[in-house]
């Protein structure tokens, strides 16, 4: 008998408990992120420094080592080198990136010598073709980056707002 | 050929007269993923439950194979991907292991401080998803928020918000620094009365334990015979931690207990307790990561190793503990770059053996709530 | 009726109307157009308090909920609505064809046929019906024949399930929600809407809910049926979203299936009211006696707002229960009512009668009881608030750090 009584006090008495928990709620402010609309910040700024969105080539700085593409644990990236024969200068002719199976792990960045692929904070790949996600940095041969003797290779400048991918994506999408 | 040949592995059930099968998922709300439970009925009351694993088979064992060790990390995270930092861990534990690399200390407590992090998210959906599942939304959707703000930390930290690739052979890809450390803090702050609060909110309700205690009870001989692992059998009152008992990183440098189930209210071994020990695991976890920051040393975060790894004939079996139990890797080498074998142990598949024996006599919400309790993630079942 | 009618012609063409042929069209156009203000009452009170429970669901979850379609998402149910009608009818392959068709229909017509004998205010009713409180136990009873025929006729077990539950449930919560309204009857000597409201007062002492501890208890009991009734948290097993699918209605789809949805809204209303003008008082206006209320329109128009005040205030506490609760178990579900509610029903009229003998309504001591009911409810509401403000500032000081922004942020403020 008293653990009956006991069990309806209880039972009211925790719904008032987790009734006083949401109702302190109603007092209380959201978190949402309006996501795309309503946003109080840009989103890149609302990204951490170490966001790892769409890789981005800036092939200027590329040294032509190849090893983005042999660590790269879904084989995502396409590079193509070329020699010219008679000044024995080498020329990268393709780098391709499918950001389609890119599973944005890092490991590509971090090995770049150069830091001439790197993580932007880019993050919205939305194309009508999956073709479209094919990023080709290389349209014309570029001559590969030789970095001075004794230089810090990893300070080089990077272009962290996605601009390059941006502007690639949405130029084939149209 | 084949198909007569693999006839005995699908589950076969008979039906006697007044007894249904119910087709529980794959397509259910409940089943935490792509899980079928093939469900004999006699009205509400359960005769028998066959689960049915291998929805979500992606391989993955068989892709460490192709892949050489170091490039392998990224998979990992697909293991269990609410608790993807562990099958990190565990894996690049396994390699140092057989290449004897030595890690530096301060990447041993990053790491460590990274695991109790996503340990703290794991069981955040945990318990949440469970109160869904009984029917309570909110809290579910609170801890969603509390886990949002683990996911920046980890943003800030290695740069990905769910497969977090941070781990490396040697050590750990990114170091932490003031800002990121103060961050935590704060959370850590922030978090410890919310769990108070939650508890008032669903934990201590009546309904909420009434649904939940005394349900599918797993004796500890069981719970040990069945091979759970994790807080499902330390909710049997078993206190088998591999943080304690096989001591891996520097856990030894630690002072936490290992909350098991008493039956806080109702008896030993059921949902309740389960439940319960995840939230008691959580304020624990942020007792480590408080202790971890305070002791953390100062230098390098990770050992030099080759690119291009190579490792001579060995074999080893590694663990820890996940938010779903002992996770175990079982690797083999032959001196070539990449493993010649891969065997992933998880939690969540022997959780599912148990299911058949203890779900006969409850009704089809009480499997709910187990399914719900013994924390099944569907593609660590299947890997 | 027919006296409402009169009036209304007489209001309209100023003068009364004739005995003929003529004034039996005029009833039946009247009828109609009651129907019709009824209908688009209910009709637009289920789909605003679905945008307002996703709202206030929305805060309670800290998120911010739908506010994009309209200024501050307010036309969200019109939209959801329109994209409902828009849908094609699926009728699933073996299923009872005309049952599954006509299952919506009695579930509607169950409970908007129950707006008929509920009050809005002194004089707003359509028909002031003397078994009105009867009337609806009983008419909305057919809302759980509609639901059987759903879930048994749609071919699937899931939804067979919801149906049965949804038998056992509504038989067994019939019971306490009709015992504990004895008390009530008993107090009015009348089963009429407008009696029950009639014979309380405008001020919190004179409502019946505080009339005696046995009453008070009796609320609560009504309370928690006709949260079952009305297939409501904690007691929606018929369509647990995470046990069996969606229940009764997984196979329907289209406007079928928004013929649910909108009855349980609108039930909403119903159990309100129900609630309202039983034990709160109705749309009695404190401080204006009932002789003066009929005096004027402007004081009618202000009890038909009180009415509405205090039923939605009784809403908005039913849309907070549901997202603070989980669902109790079927067993449990029916062990609540058997073991707890039936026997303190019985225990309360048994107590109510020795009360009314001893403290007659209109008696010194009697009042002074009712003073001091009222003032323990008052002190449960005090300390309900403490509690808020306790949770509130717990969280304060931590979550300000972190975020860098004031957690105070109140739900009238919209986002």
């Amino acid at each position: 008998m008293n653990q009956y009584f006991n069990n309806i006090c209880t039972t009211l008495y925790s719904i008032a408990e987790g009734m006083a928990v949401t109702a302190s709620y109603l007092f209380r402010r959201p978190c949402t992120i309006q996501y795309p609309n309503k946003l109080e910040k840009p989103m890149e700024d609302q990204l951490s420094e170490r966001y790892r969105g769409i890789l981005q080539v800036d092939t200027r700085v590329c040294i032509g080592c190849r090893i983005c593409e042999k660590t790269c644990p879904v084989d995502c990236i396409a590079i193509s080198l070329e020699k010219d024969k008679e000044t024995k200068e080498r020329f990268l002719t393709r780098f391709d990136i499918d950001i389609s199976k890119c599973m944005f792990c890092g490991l590509c960045s971090e090995n770049c010598k150069t830091s001439a692929i790197y993580h932007t904070k880019f993050f919205n790949a939305v194309t009508q073709n999956v073709e479209n996600l094919v990023v080709r940095f290389v349209d014309k041969p570029i001559a590969l980056y030789k970095p001075p003797k004794g230089s810090d290779l990893k300070n080089t400048l990077k272009d962290l707002s996605g601009a390059i991918v941006n502007q690639k994506m949405k130029g084939r999408a149209l | 050929m084949l198909k007569t040949e693999l006839k005995h592995l699908k589950p076969q059930v008979h039906t006697f007269k007044e007894e249904m099968i119910l087709n529980m998922g794959p397509q259910h709300p409940s089943t935490h993923g792509v899980l079928n439970f093939l469900v004999v009925t006699d009205g509400e009351v359960i005769h028998q439950a066959l689960p049915n694993v291998g929805y979500l088979h992606r391989g993955i064992e068989k892709l460490a194979e192709q892949t050489p060790y170091t490039t392998f990390i990224p998979f990992t995270d697909r293991i269990d991907y609410l608790a993807a930092m562990f099958a990190n861990h565990v894996y690049v534990l396994a390699v140092e292991n057989l290449a004897d690399i030595e890690v530096p200390e301060r990447a041993q407590f990053l790491r460590v401080i990274a695991c109790e992090l996503n340990r703290i998210a794991s069981h955040l959906i945990s318990t949440g998803a469970l109160a869904l599942d009984i029917g309570a939304s909110t809290p579910f959707v609170h801890w969603i928020r509390e886990r949002e703000c683990i996911n920046d930390i980890m943003e800030s930290i290695c740069g990905a918000r769910l497969t977090y690739s941070y781990m490396r052979v040697g050590g750990v890809s990114q170091d932490i620094n003031e800002q990121i450390a103060d961050d935590i803090y704060k959370f850590l702050d922030h978090f410890e009365p919310i769990i108070d609060e939650y508890n008032r909110l669903i934990s201590f309700n009546e309904i909420f334990i009434k649904r939940l205690a005394n349900v599918a009870i797993i004796s500890p001989v069981d719970a040990v015979n069945f091979g759970l692992v994790g807080p499902n059998l330390r909710g049997s009152g078993i206190e088998m931690d591999i943080r304690r008992t096989i001591s891996y990183s520097v856990y030894d440098q630690f002072d936490f207990n290992i909350p098991i189930g008493k039956g806080f209210k109702g008896s030993l071994g059921d949902c309740y307790d389960r439940y319960f020990v995840r939230v008691l695991e959580m304020t624990e976890s942020c007792s480590i990561i408080r202790q971890a920051l305070s002791q953390i040393p100062k230098g390098d975060i990770k050992a030099k190793v080759k690119r291009k790894l190579k490792i001579k004939e060995n074999e080893c079996y590694t663990c820890v503990e996940s938010a779903r139990g002992e996770m175990g890797m079982y690797l083999l080498s032959d001196g070539s770059d990449r493993p010649y074998r891969l065997k992933i142990k998880t939690g969540s598949f022997t959780a599912m053996s148990i299911v058949e024996k203890v779900s006969q006599g409850l009704m089809v919400a009480d499997l709910i709530a187990l399914i719900g309790s013994l924390d099944v993630v569907a593609p660590e079942i299947d890997r | 009726m027919k006296e409402n009618a009169n009036l209304l012609f007489l209001f309209l063409f100023k003068t009364p109307i004739k005995e003929s042929e003529f004034s039996l069209a005029w009833y039946v156009l009247f009828v109609f157009l009651v129907a019709g203000v009824l209908l688009f009452f209910a009709a637009n009170f289920a789909g605003i308090t679905s945008f307002i429970e996703r709202r206030i669901a929305a805060r309670i979850q800290s998120r911010v909920g739908p506010n994009v379609v309209g200024p501050q998402g307010i036309l969200q149910w019109v939209a959801d609505g329109i994209k409902l009608l828009l849908k094609e009818d699926l009728v699933p392959d073996r299923a009872d064809k005309f049952l599954f068709r006509a299952a919506p229909y009695f579930v509607f017509s169950g409970l908007f046929a129950a707006f008929v004998a509920l009050p809005f205010g002194y004089g707003i009713v359509a028909a002031d019906l003397n078994i009105g409180v009867y009337y609806i136990f009983a008419i909305t009873s057919l809302v759980v024949v509609g639901i059987i025929m759903g879930g048994w006729s749609s071919n699937s077990k899931w939804a067979l399930f919801g149906a049965l539950r949804s038998a056992a449930q509504i038989i067994s919560y019939e019971i306490p929600t009709a015992l504990s309204l004895i008390p009530v009857i008993m107090l009015t000597g009348s089963l009429s809407t407008q009696d029950i409201i009639k014979a309380q007062g405008g001020m919190p002492w004179d409502w019946y809910l505080f009339h005696s501890p046995f009453t008070f208890v009796c609320f609560v009991i009504f309370f928690i049926s006709a949260l079952a009734e009305g297939n409501r948290i904690p007691f929606d097993l018929p369509e647990a979203e995470s046990e069996l699918v969606s229940g009764y209605n997984t196979e329907y789809s289209g406007f079928r299936f928004l013929i649910f949805p909108m009855a349980e809204w609108a039930n909403l209303w119903v159990i309100s009211a129900m609630v309202t003008l039983a034990y709160l008082g109705g749309w009695q206006v404190p401080f204006v006696a009932i002789e003066t209320l009929s005096q004027s329109f402007l004081l009618i128009f202000l009890s038909a707002g009180v009415f509405v005040i205090k039923t939605s205030i009784v809403v908005f506490i039913i849309i907070q229960l549901r997202w603070t609760l989980p669902r109790v178990r079927v067993d449990q579900m029916t062990l609540v009512c058997w073991t707890y509610l039936v026997p303190f029903c019985l225990a309360a009229i048994i107590g109510t009668m020795i009360w009314m003998l001893i403290f007659p309504w209109e008696t010194l001591a009697a009042l002074l009881l009712r003073l001091i009911m009222s003032g323990i409810g008052l002190g449960f509401c005090f300390l309900y608030v403490q509690r808020v403000r306790f949770n509130y500032f717990n969280d304060k000081m931590a979550f300000e750090n972190l975020k860098g922004k004031s957690l105070w942020y109140p739900f009238w403020r919209l986002p």
